[in-house]
Protein backbone atom coordinates (compact mmCIF):
# COMPACT_ATOMS: atom_id res chain seq x y z
CA UNK A 1 0.00 0.00 0.00
CA UNK A 2 1.47 3.00 -0.75
CA UNK A 3 1.52 5.66 2.49
CA UNK A 4 2.94 9.42 2.13
CA UNK A 5 6.09 7.72 4.54
CA UNK A 6 6.55 4.98 1.43
CA UNK A 7 5.66 7.90 -1.28
CA UNK A 8 8.23 9.80 -0.05
CA UNK A 9 11.01 7.21 0.43
CA UNK A 10 10.55 6.37 -3.39
CA UNK A 11 11.55 9.91 -4.05
CA UNK A 12 14.66 9.95 -1.37
CA UNK A 13 15.65 6.72 -3.36
CA UNK A 14 15.20 7.92 -6.99
CA UNK A 15 17.24 11.28 -5.96
CA UNK A 16 20.17 8.50 -4.43
CA UNK A 17 20.05 7.09 -7.47
CA UNK A 18 20.00 9.90 -10.31
CA UNK A 19 22.26 12.42 -8.14
CA UNK A 20 24.23 10.30 -5.98
CA UNK A 21 26.41 12.17 -3.45
CA UNK A 22 30.30 11.28 -3.46
CA UNK A 23 31.07 8.85 -0.97
CA UNK A 24 27.66 7.60 0.41
CA UNK A 25 25.34 4.60 -1.22
CA UNK A 26 22.27 3.49 0.12
CA UNK A 27 19.17 1.18 -1.17
CA UNK A 28 15.76 0.30 0.60
CA UNK A 29 15.58 -3.87 1.21
CA UNK A 30 13.87 -5.24 -1.88
CA UNK A 31 10.68 -6.41 0.28
CA UNK A 32 10.19 -3.36 2.86
CA UNK A 33 10.76 0.04 1.65
CA UNK A 34 10.31 1.08 5.28
CA UNK A 35 13.97 -0.72 5.98
CA UNK A 36 17.40 0.66 4.47
CA UNK A 37 20.87 -0.78 4.14
CA UNK A 38 23.42 2.14 3.50
CA UNK A 39 27.67 2.78 2.88
CA UNK A 40 29.34 5.26 4.03
CA UNK A 41 33.14 5.32 2.62
CA UNK A 42 35.41 6.84 4.95
CA UNK A 43 36.76 10.27 3.63
CA UNK A 44 40.02 10.48 1.82
CA UNK A 45 42.40 12.84 3.13
CA UNK A 46 41.47 11.60 6.45
CA UNK A 47 41.99 8.53 8.76
CA UNK A 48 38.25 7.49 8.36
CA UNK A 49 40.20 6.85 4.36
CA UNK A 50 39.34 3.13 2.89
CA UNK A 51 36.44 2.26 4.83
CA UNK A 52 33.74 0.93 4.40
CA UNK A 53 31.08 1.58 7.21
CA UNK A 54 27.46 -0.14 6.75
CA UNK A 55 24.16 1.32 8.24
CA UNK A 56 21.09 0.05 8.52
CA UNK A 57 17.91 3.14 8.77
CA UNK A 58 14.46 2.30 9.96
CA UNK A 59 11.35 4.21 8.62
CA UNK A 60 7.66 4.57 10.15
CA UNK A 61 4.72 5.99 8.46
CA UNK A 62 5.60 9.60 10.61
CA UNK A 63 8.52 10.14 8.24
CA UNK A 64 9.16 13.22 7.26
CA UNK A 65 7.61 13.99 10.00
CA UNK A 66 9.90 12.08 11.88
CA UNK A 67 13.85 10.83 11.84
CA UNK A 68 14.47 7.46 11.00
CA UNK A 69 16.50 5.42 13.60
CA UNK A 70 20.24 4.76 11.70
CA UNK A 71 22.51 2.65 13.01
CA UNK A 72 26.62 1.61 12.25
CA UNK A 73 26.48 -1.98 11.85
CA UNK A 74 30.62 -1.80 11.48
CA UNK A 75 32.25 -1.38 14.69
CA UNK A 76 33.15 2.19 14.70
CA UNK A 77 35.59 4.56 17.49
CA UNK A 78 34.02 7.97 17.33
CA UNK A 79 33.13 10.55 20.03
CA UNK A 80 29.64 10.40 18.97
CA UNK A 81 28.78 6.69 17.97
CA UNK A 82 27.57 4.70 21.07
CA UNK A 83 28.91 1.24 21.22
CA UNK A 84 25.80 -0.58 19.93
CA UNK A 85 26.30 1.85 16.49
CA UNK A 86 23.60 4.49 17.63
CA UNK A 87 24.62 8.42 16.51
CA UNK A 88 24.52 10.68 18.40
CA UNK A 89 23.66 13.75 15.63
CA UNK A 90 21.47 16.66 16.06
CA UNK A 91 20.00 16.67 12.74
CA UNK A 92 18.80 12.97 13.67
CA UNK A 93 17.16 14.36 17.11
CA UNK A 94 16.11 17.57 18.30
CA UNK A 95 16.88 19.08 15.15
CA UNK A 96 15.33 16.89 12.71
CA UNK A 97 13.39 18.62 10.29
CA UNK A 98 11.60 17.19 7.56
CA UNK A 99 13.96 18.73 4.35
CA UNK A 100 16.33 16.55 5.21
CA UNK A 101 16.24 13.40 2.93
CA UNK A 102 18.24 9.69 2.92
CA UNK A 103 20.68 11.36 1.20
CA UNK A 104 20.94 14.50 3.24
CA UNK A 105 20.87 12.50 6.29
CA UNK A 106 23.64 10.37 4.81
CA UNK A 107 26.11 13.43 3.63
CA UNK A 108 25.48 14.73 7.46
CA UNK A 109 26.55 11.23 9.06
CA UNK A 110 29.77 11.43 6.26
CA UNK A 111 30.62 14.90 7.27
CA UNK A 112 30.62 13.69 11.09
CA UNK A 113 32.97 11.02 10.64
CA UNK A 114 35.71 14.01 10.17
CA UNK A 115 33.94 16.37 12.62
CA UNK A 116 33.34 15.23 15.96
CA UNK A 117 31.44 17.28 18.79
CA UNK A 118 33.56 15.52 21.63
CA UNK A 119 31.66 18.31 23.97
CA UNK A 120 28.99 15.67 24.63
CA UNK A 121 30.18 12.36 24.03
CA UNK A 122 28.30 9.17 23.07
CA UNK A 123 31.96 6.98 23.47
CA UNK A 124 33.74 9.20 26.66
CA UNK A 125 36.79 7.15 25.71
CA UNK A 126 37.07 7.92 22.22
CA UNK A 127 35.83 12.04 23.16
CA UNK A 128 39.17 12.08 25.64
CA UNK A 129 40.99 10.81 23.31
CA UNK A 130 40.46 12.89 20.30
CA UNK A 131 40.99 16.13 22.50
CA UNK A 132 44.07 14.71 24.25
CA UNK A 133 45.87 12.24 21.99
CA UNK A 134 45.10 12.98 18.32
CA UNK A 135 47.85 10.43 17.38
CA UNK A 136 46.32 7.39 19.33
CA UNK A 137 43.11 8.14 18.00
CA UNK A 138 44.14 8.53 14.63
CA UNK A 139 45.28 5.09 15.40
CA UNK A 140 42.56 3.74 16.31
CA UNK A 141 40.39 4.91 13.42
CA UNK A 142 42.42 3.00 11.30
CA UNK A 143 42.14 0.29 13.11
CA UNK A 144 37.93 0.24 12.88
CA UNK A 145 38.72 1.34 9.19
CA UNK A 146 40.39 -2.10 8.86
CA UNK A 147 37.81 -3.90 10.58
CA UNK A 148 35.39 -2.47 8.12
CA UNK A 149 36.61 -4.58 5.14
CA UNK A 150 36.32 -8.10 6.91
CA UNK A 151 33.57 -7.73 9.33
CA UNK A 152 30.74 -9.54 8.57
CA UNK A 153 27.59 -7.28 9.92
CA UNK A 154 24.78 -9.98 8.97
CA UNK B 1 3.80 24.18 23.81
CA UNK B 2 7.13 23.65 23.46
CA UNK B 3 9.34 20.22 24.29
CA UNK B 4 12.71 21.82 24.71
CA UNK B 5 12.96 22.51 27.97
CA UNK B 6 15.34 19.92 28.77
CA UNK B 7 16.35 17.98 32.23
CA UNK B 8 19.25 19.85 31.98
CA UNK B 9 17.78 23.25 32.07
CA UNK B 10 19.42 25.42 34.69
CA UNK B 11 17.33 25.76 38.39
CA UNK B 12 18.32 29.78 37.80
CA UNK B 13 16.27 29.50 34.35
CA UNK B 14 13.02 28.09 35.90
CA UNK B 15 13.26 30.55 38.43
CA UNK B 16 13.15 33.29 36.15
CA UNK B 17 10.40 32.63 34.12
CA UNK B 18 8.46 31.56 36.78
CA UNK B 19 9.40 34.71 38.71
CA UNK B 20 8.65 37.01 35.83
CA UNK B 21 5.69 38.88 36.83
CA UNK B 22 6.76 42.14 35.55
CA UNK B 23 7.84 41.65 32.15
CA UNK B 24 4.11 40.67 31.25
CA UNK B 25 4.78 36.72 30.45
CA UNK B 26 2.14 35.67 32.49
CA UNK B 27 3.91 33.34 34.36
CA UNK B 28 1.89 34.06 37.42
CA UNK B 29 -1.64 34.33 35.85
CA UNK B 30 -2.16 30.31 35.50
CA UNK B 31 -5.99 29.74 35.78
CA UNK B 32 -6.14 27.51 39.09
CA UNK B 33 -9.55 26.64 37.79
CA UNK B 34 -8.54 25.13 34.48
CA UNK B 35 -10.28 23.29 32.35
CA UNK B 36 -8.16 20.78 31.92
CA UNK B 37 -7.59 21.35 27.85
CA UNK B 38 -5.95 24.49 28.26
CA UNK B 39 -2.22 24.08 27.45
CA UNK B 40 -1.56 27.44 28.77
CA UNK B 41 1.08 28.06 31.38
CA UNK B 42 2.14 24.27 32.08
CA UNK B 43 5.56 25.45 32.99
CA UNK B 44 7.02 24.89 29.73
CA UNK B 45 9.61 27.15 27.52
CA UNK B 46 6.72 28.52 26.15
CA UNK B 47 6.52 30.77 29.24
CA UNK B 48 10.18 31.97 29.28
CA UNK B 49 11.13 34.78 27.97
CA UNK B 50 11.89 34.31 24.44
CA UNK B 51 15.80 34.50 24.50
CA UNK B 52 15.83 31.89 27.08
CA UNK B 53 13.64 29.69 24.36
CA UNK B 54 16.08 30.17 21.77
CA UNK B 55 19.47 29.53 23.74
CA UNK B 56 17.71 26.38 25.09
CA UNK B 57 17.21 25.58 21.83
CA UNK B 58 21.08 26.40 20.97
CA UNK B 59 22.26 24.85 24.21
CA UNK B 60 20.30 21.19 23.13
CA UNK B 61 22.06 21.40 19.86
CA UNK B 62 25.29 21.32 21.41
CA UNK B 63 24.50 17.98 23.11
CA UNK B 64 25.37 16.15 19.96
CA UNK B 65 27.38 16.03 17.13
CA UNK B 66 26.36 19.01 15.26
CA UNK B 67 25.33 19.13 11.47
CA UNK B 68 28.06 20.88 9.19
CA UNK B 69 26.01 23.72 9.74
CA UNK B 70 26.36 24.28 13.09
CA UNK B 71 30.00 23.09 12.59
CA UNK B 72 31.69 26.35 14.68
CA UNK B 73 29.97 24.95 17.81
CA UNK B 74 31.85 21.61 16.98
CA UNK B 75 34.96 23.38 16.72
CA UNK B 76 35.05 25.66 19.62
CA UNK B 77 34.27 22.30 22.44
CA UNK B 78 37.59 20.85 20.80
CA UNK B 79 39.34 23.27 22.22
CA UNK B 80 38.33 23.20 25.67
CA UNK B 81 38.80 19.69 26.72
CA UNK B 82 37.66 20.36 30.49
CA UNK B 83 34.01 20.66 29.13
CA UNK B 84 34.31 16.94 28.79
CA UNK B 85 34.59 15.89 31.68
CA UNK B 86 31.87 18.24 33.05
CA UNK B 87 29.35 16.49 30.54
CA UNK B 88 30.19 13.01 31.57
CA UNK B 89 29.68 13.33 35.13
CA UNK B 90 26.73 15.73 34.91
CA UNK B 91 23.54 13.79 35.74
CA UNK B 92 22.54 15.10 32.22
CA UNK B 93 19.73 12.58 31.17
CA UNK B 94 20.21 10.69 27.96
CA UNK B 95 18.94 11.69 24.37
CA UNK B 96 17.05 8.75 24.35
CA UNK B 97 15.50 9.48 27.69
CA UNK B 98 15.14 13.19 26.88
CA UNK B 99 13.08 12.07 23.36
CA UNK B 100 10.88 9.36 25.26
CA UNK B 101 10.26 11.83 27.87
CA UNK B 102 9.01 14.40 24.67
CA UNK B 103 7.00 11.52 23.04
CA UNK B 104 5.24 11.19 26.76
CA UNK B 105 4.48 15.02 26.78
CA UNK B 106 2.93 14.87 23.17
CA UNK B 107 0.89 12.09 24.21
CA UNK B 108 -0.50 13.73 26.85
CA UNK B 109 -1.31 16.71 24.95
CA UNK B 110 -2.95 14.87 22.56
CA UNK B 111 -5.34 12.77 25.26
CA UNK B 112 -6.20 16.75 26.07
CA UNK B 113 -7.22 18.36 22.20
CA UNK B 114 -6.88 16.95 18.91
CA UNK B 115 -4.69 19.17 16.77
CA UNK B 116 -7.56 21.90 16.20
CA UNK B 117 -10.25 21.81 18.65
CA UNK B 118 -14.29 22.89 18.24
CA UNK B 119 -15.74 26.19 18.26
CA UNK B 120 -16.07 27.18 21.87
CA UNK B 121 -17.91 30.19 22.88
CA UNK B 122 -15.41 33.02 24.47
CA UNK B 123 -16.79 32.61 27.95
CA UNK B 124 -15.28 29.29 28.04
CA UNK B 125 -11.74 31.42 27.95
CA UNK B 126 -12.99 33.48 31.52
CA UNK B 127 -14.18 30.42 33.08
CA UNK B 128 -10.53 29.25 33.03
CA UNK B 129 -9.44 31.75 34.88
CA UNK B 130 -12.35 32.64 36.97
CA UNK B 131 -9.71 32.05 40.48
CA UNK B 132 -7.51 33.94 38.38
CA UNK B 133 -5.94 37.00 37.25
CA UNK B 134 -8.04 39.75 37.16
CA UNK B 135 -6.21 41.38 34.37
CA UNK B 136 -6.97 38.44 32.77
CA UNK B 137 -10.92 38.30 33.34
CA UNK B 138 -11.48 42.23 32.39
CA UNK B 139 -9.22 41.28 28.89
CA UNK B 140 -11.40 38.33 28.34
CA UNK B 141 -14.60 40.74 28.92
CA UNK B 142 -12.92 43.43 26.59
CA UNK B 143 -12.79 40.43 23.62
CA UNK B 144 -15.86 39.47 24.30
CA UNK B 145 -17.69 42.79 22.84
CA UNK B 146 -15.21 42.00 19.59
CA UNK B 147 -15.49 38.59 19.61
CA UNK B 148 -17.99 35.30 19.54
CA UNK B 149 -16.07 32.86 20.15
CA UNK B 150 -12.43 30.34 20.31
CA UNK B 151 -10.96 27.71 18.46
CA UNK B 152 -8.27 26.31 20.65
CA UNK B 153 -4.88 24.91 19.06
CA UNK B 154 -3.18 22.04 20.57
CA UNK B 155 0.08 22.83 22.59
CA UNK B 156 2.60 21.39 20.33
CA UNK B 157 4.90 23.84 19.27
CA UNK B 158 2.93 23.96 15.87
CA UNK B 159 -0.05 25.96 17.64
CA UNK B 160 0.48 29.10 15.23
CA UNK B 161 0.85 27.54 12.27
CA UNK B 162 -2.68 25.25 12.70
CA UNK B 163 -4.27 28.16 13.93
CA UNK B 164 -3.14 30.48 10.93
CA UNK B 165 -4.08 27.78 8.41
CA UNK B 166 -7.07 26.34 9.66
CA UNK B 167 -8.35 30.17 10.44
CA UNK B 168 -7.92 30.77 6.69
CA UNK B 169 -9.21 27.55 4.83
CA UNK B 170 -11.96 27.94 7.48
CA UNK B 171 -12.29 31.70 6.31
CA UNK B 172 -12.15 30.54 2.37
CA UNK B 173 -15.26 28.00 3.44
CA UNK B 174 -17.16 30.45 5.37
CA UNK B 175 -16.86 33.72 2.73
CA UNK B 176 -16.71 31.48 -0.37
CA UNK B 177 -13.89 33.97 -1.91
CA UNK B 178 -12.93 32.63 -5.12
CA UNK B 179 -10.69 35.03 -6.18
CA UNK B 180 -8.78 34.80 -2.97
CA UNK B 181 -8.35 31.37 -3.20
CA UNK B 182 -7.06 31.54 -6.68
CA UNK B 183 -4.57 34.20 -5.62
CA UNK B 184 -3.69 32.37 -2.84
CA UNK B 185 -2.92 28.70 -4.82
CA UNK B 186 -1.15 30.74 -7.66
CA UNK B 187 1.12 32.03 -4.86
CA UNK B 188 1.81 28.99 -3.51
CA UNK B 189 2.76 27.65 -7.13
CA UNK B 190 5.07 30.26 -7.41
CA UNK B 191 7.03 29.20 -3.95
CA UNK B 192 7.64 26.23 -5.84
CA UNK B 193 10.43 27.34 -8.31
CA UNK B 194 11.53 30.12 -5.71
CA UNK B 195 11.87 27.04 -2.97
CA UNK B 196 13.81 25.06 -5.95
CA UNK B 197 15.99 27.97 -6.59
CA UNK B 198 16.47 28.80 -2.72
CA UNK B 199 18.13 25.15 -2.24
CA UNK B 200 15.34 22.97 -1.04
CA UNK B 201 14.42 19.65 -2.41
CA UNK B 202 11.31 19.39 -4.11
CA UNK B 203 10.74 16.30 -3.31
CA UNK B 204 10.50 17.12 0.72
CA UNK B 205 7.71 19.57 -0.19
CA UNK B 206 5.77 18.49 -3.35
CA UNK B 207 3.61 15.92 -1.46
CA UNK B 208 2.51 18.75 1.00
CA UNK B 209 1.96 21.19 -1.58
CA UNK B 210 -0.84 18.93 -3.46
CA UNK B 211 -2.72 18.46 0.00
CA UNK B 212 -2.73 22.01 0.34
CA UNK B 213 -3.51 22.63 -3.15
CA UNK B 214 -6.55 19.65 -3.09
CA UNK B 215 -8.39 21.51 -0.33
CA UNK B 216 -7.97 24.78 -2.01
CA UNK B 217 -9.39 23.17 -5.21
CA UNK B 218 -11.81 21.99 -3.55
CA UNK B 219 -13.60 24.68 -2.89
CA UNK B 220 -15.79 25.09 -6.04
CA UNK B 221 -16.52 21.37 -6.69
CA UNK B 222 -19.13 18.94 -6.07
CA UNK B 223 -17.70 18.11 -3.42
CA UNK B 224 -15.91 21.14 -1.62
CA UNK B 225 -14.22 21.64 1.62
CA UNK B 226 -16.66 21.95 4.45
CA UNK B 227 -15.97 23.77 7.78
CA UNK B 228 -16.46 19.69 9.25
CA UNK B 229 -14.42 18.43 6.29
CA UNK B 230 -11.83 20.69 7.04
CA UNK B 231 -11.96 20.19 10.82
CA UNK B 232 -11.77 16.62 9.70
CA UNK B 233 -8.20 17.17 7.35
CA UNK B 234 -6.90 19.14 9.88
CA UNK B 235 -6.91 16.84 12.69
CA UNK B 236 -5.76 13.60 10.64
CA UNK B 237 -1.88 13.41 12.11
CA UNK B 238 -0.49 12.88 8.87
CA UNK B 239 -2.31 15.91 6.48
CA UNK B 240 -2.00 18.15 9.32
CA UNK B 241 1.35 18.28 9.70
CA UNK B 242 2.19 17.72 6.27
CA UNK B 243 0.31 21.18 5.85
CA UNK B 244 2.56 22.59 9.12
CA UNK B 245 5.41 21.33 7.56
CA UNK B 246 4.65 23.06 4.58
CA UNK B 247 4.55 26.09 5.64
CA UNK B 248 7.22 25.88 7.97
CA UNK B 249 9.43 25.46 4.96
CA UNK B 250 7.83 28.50 3.20
CA UNK B 251 8.66 30.43 6.89
CA UNK B 252 11.87 29.21 6.41
CA UNK B 253 12.41 29.76 2.68
CA UNK B 254 11.36 33.63 3.08
CA UNK B 255 13.75 33.80 5.66
CA UNK B 256 16.20 33.22 3.50
CA UNK B 257 15.36 35.27 0.74
CA UNK B 258 15.01 38.33 2.72
CA UNK B 259 18.03 37.69 4.84
CA UNK B 260 19.07 41.31 5.51
CA UNK B 261 15.91 42.46 6.70
CA UNK B 262 15.67 39.82 9.06
CA UNK B 263 19.23 39.08 9.65
CA UNK B 264 19.02 41.93 12.49
CA UNK B 265 15.85 40.95 14.72
CA UNK B 266 17.10 36.91 14.66
CA UNK B 267 20.50 38.18 16.17
CA UNK B 268 19.10 40.10 18.54
CA UNK B 269 16.44 36.96 20.05
CA UNK B 270 19.11 35.59 21.81
CA UNK B 271 22.45 35.35 23.29
CA UNK B 272 23.94 32.98 21.24
CA UNK B 273 23.37 35.25 18.41
CA UNK B 274 22.30 32.26 15.70
CA UNK B 275 23.25 32.90 11.67
CA UNK B 276 20.15 33.15 10.17
CA UNK B 277 20.93 29.94 8.78
CA UNK B 278 21.22 28.37 12.17
CA UNK B 279 17.77 30.15 12.95
CA UNK B 280 16.07 28.50 10.37
CA UNK B 281 17.68 25.16 10.84
CA UNK B 282 16.95 24.97 14.14
CA UNK B 283 13.71 27.46 15.02
CA UNK B 284 11.90 27.07 12.04
CA UNK B 285 12.30 24.45 10.18
CA UNK B 286 11.91 21.29 12.80
CA UNK B 287 8.28 20.53 13.55
CA UNK B 288 7.34 21.60 17.04
CA UNK B 289 9.18 24.64 17.34
CA UNK B 290 7.52 27.99 18.92
CA UNK B 291 6.67 30.26 16.44
CA UNK B 292 7.89 33.72 17.31
CA UNK B 293 7.49 37.42 15.98
CA UNK B 294 10.10 36.43 13.11
CA UNK B 295 7.87 33.29 11.81
CA UNK B 296 5.03 35.14 11.84
CA UNK B 297 6.04 38.32 10.01
CA UNK B 298 7.53 35.58 7.36
CA UNK B 299 4.42 33.61 6.63
CA UNK B 300 2.22 36.32 6.44
CA UNK B 301 4.14 38.17 4.08
CA UNK B 302 5.11 34.31 1.83
CA UNK B 303 1.51 34.22 1.67
CA UNK B 304 0.56 37.61 1.20
CA UNK B 305 -1.98 37.27 4.22
CA UNK B 306 -2.85 39.98 6.65
CA UNK B 307 -3.73 38.80 10.10
CA UNK B 308 -4.30 40.05 13.60
CA UNK B 309 -2.78 38.60 16.85
CA UNK B 310 -4.51 39.18 20.17
CA UNK B 311 -2.32 39.88 23.12
CA UNK B 312 -3.71 38.26 26.37
CA UNK B 313 -0.78 39.21 28.79
CA UNK B 314 -1.11 40.28 31.86
CA UNK B 315 0.75 43.54 30.66
CA UNK B 316 -1.39 46.35 32.72
CA UNK B 317 -0.83 50.13 31.97
CA UNK B 318 -2.96 50.99 29.26
CA UNK B 319 -5.33 48.17 30.30
CA UNK B 320 -6.34 49.35 34.31
CA UNK B 321 -6.11 53.28 32.73
CA UNK B 322 -9.19 51.95 30.36
CA UNK B 323 -11.11 50.54 33.34
CA UNK B 324 -10.79 53.62 35.61
CA UNK B 325 -11.67 55.46 32.96
CA UNK B 326 -15.11 53.14 32.73
CA UNK B 327 -14.28 51.91 29.83
CA UNK B 328 -13.00 47.92 30.20
CA UNK B 329 -9.31 47.00 29.79
CA UNK B 330 -8.01 47.70 26.61
CA UNK B 331 -6.37 44.86 24.66
CA UNK B 332 -2.91 44.75 22.75
CA UNK B 333 -3.19 43.46 19.47
CA UNK B 334 -0.69 43.68 16.71
CA UNK B 335 -2.03 43.40 12.75
CA UNK B 336 0.47 41.95 10.40
CA UNK B 337 -0.33 43.51 6.84
CA UNK B 338 1.80 42.42 4.29
CA UNK B 339 3.44 44.80 2.18
CA UNK B 340 1.42 43.93 -0.96
CA UNK B 341 -1.72 43.96 1.32
CA UNK B 342 -1.17 47.33 2.25
CA UNK B 343 -0.58 48.15 -1.28
CA UNK B 344 -3.55 46.67 -3.09
CA UNK B 345 -5.23 48.59 -0.27
CA UNK B 346 -3.62 52.05 -1.63
CA UNK B 347 -3.50 53.39 1.62
CA UNK B 348 -6.72 52.28 3.52
CA UNK B 349 -7.46 50.06 6.09
CA UNK B 350 -6.68 46.49 5.61
CA UNK B 351 -8.71 43.80 7.05
CA UNK B 352 -7.40 40.99 8.28
CA UNK B 353 -8.27 37.88 7.31
CA UNK B 354 -7.28 36.00 10.35
CA UNK B 355 -7.52 36.77 13.95
CA UNK B 356 -5.38 34.94 16.56
CA UNK B 357 -5.14 34.77 20.08
CA UNK B 358 -1.72 34.63 21.75
CA UNK B 359 -1.26 34.07 25.57
CA UNK B 360 2.40 33.73 26.55
CA UNK B 361 3.63 30.49 24.54
CA UNK B 362 0.52 29.94 22.91
CA UNK B 363 -2.03 30.57 19.73
CA UNK B 364 -5.76 29.91 19.38
CA UNK B 365 -8.41 30.95 16.93
CA UNK B 366 -10.65 34.22 17.49
CA UNK B 367 -13.80 34.39 15.70
CA UNK B 368 -15.16 38.10 15.14
CA UNK B 369 -18.63 38.94 15.35
CA UNK B 370 -19.86 39.15 12.03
Amino acid sequence: MSTPARKRLMRDFKRLQNDPPQGVNGSPNPDNIMQWNAVIFGPEDTPWDGGTFKLTLEFTEEYPNKAPVVKFKSTMFHPNIYADGGICLDILQNQWSPIYDVSAILTSIQSLLCDPNPNSPANSEAARMYSENRREYNRRVKEVVEGSWTESVD
Amino acid sequence: MSWRLRGNQSPDRVSTFSAGDDNGDGAESRPLASTGNNSFAEGTADNLPKTSVSSVSAAAGDSCGSHPAAENDAAEASSKPEQIVAAETSSRPTDAEIIAQENAIRASEADKLPFVGDVEPLSALAAEYQEGSRVFLQKIHTLEGQYSSIRRARGDGNCFFRSFIFAFFEHLVNTNDLAERNRVVTCIRQWRKKMIDSGFQELVFEDAMEVIFDQLNSLDTDDPLTVASLEGNMRDGMLSNMVVMLLRMLTSCEIQRREDFFAPFIMGMSDDALSVEQFRRRCVEPMGEESDHVHIVALTDALQIPIRVVYLDRSMGAAMAGVEAGEGASVNHHDFIPDACAAAAGGGPVQPRVHVLYRPGHYDILYPYA
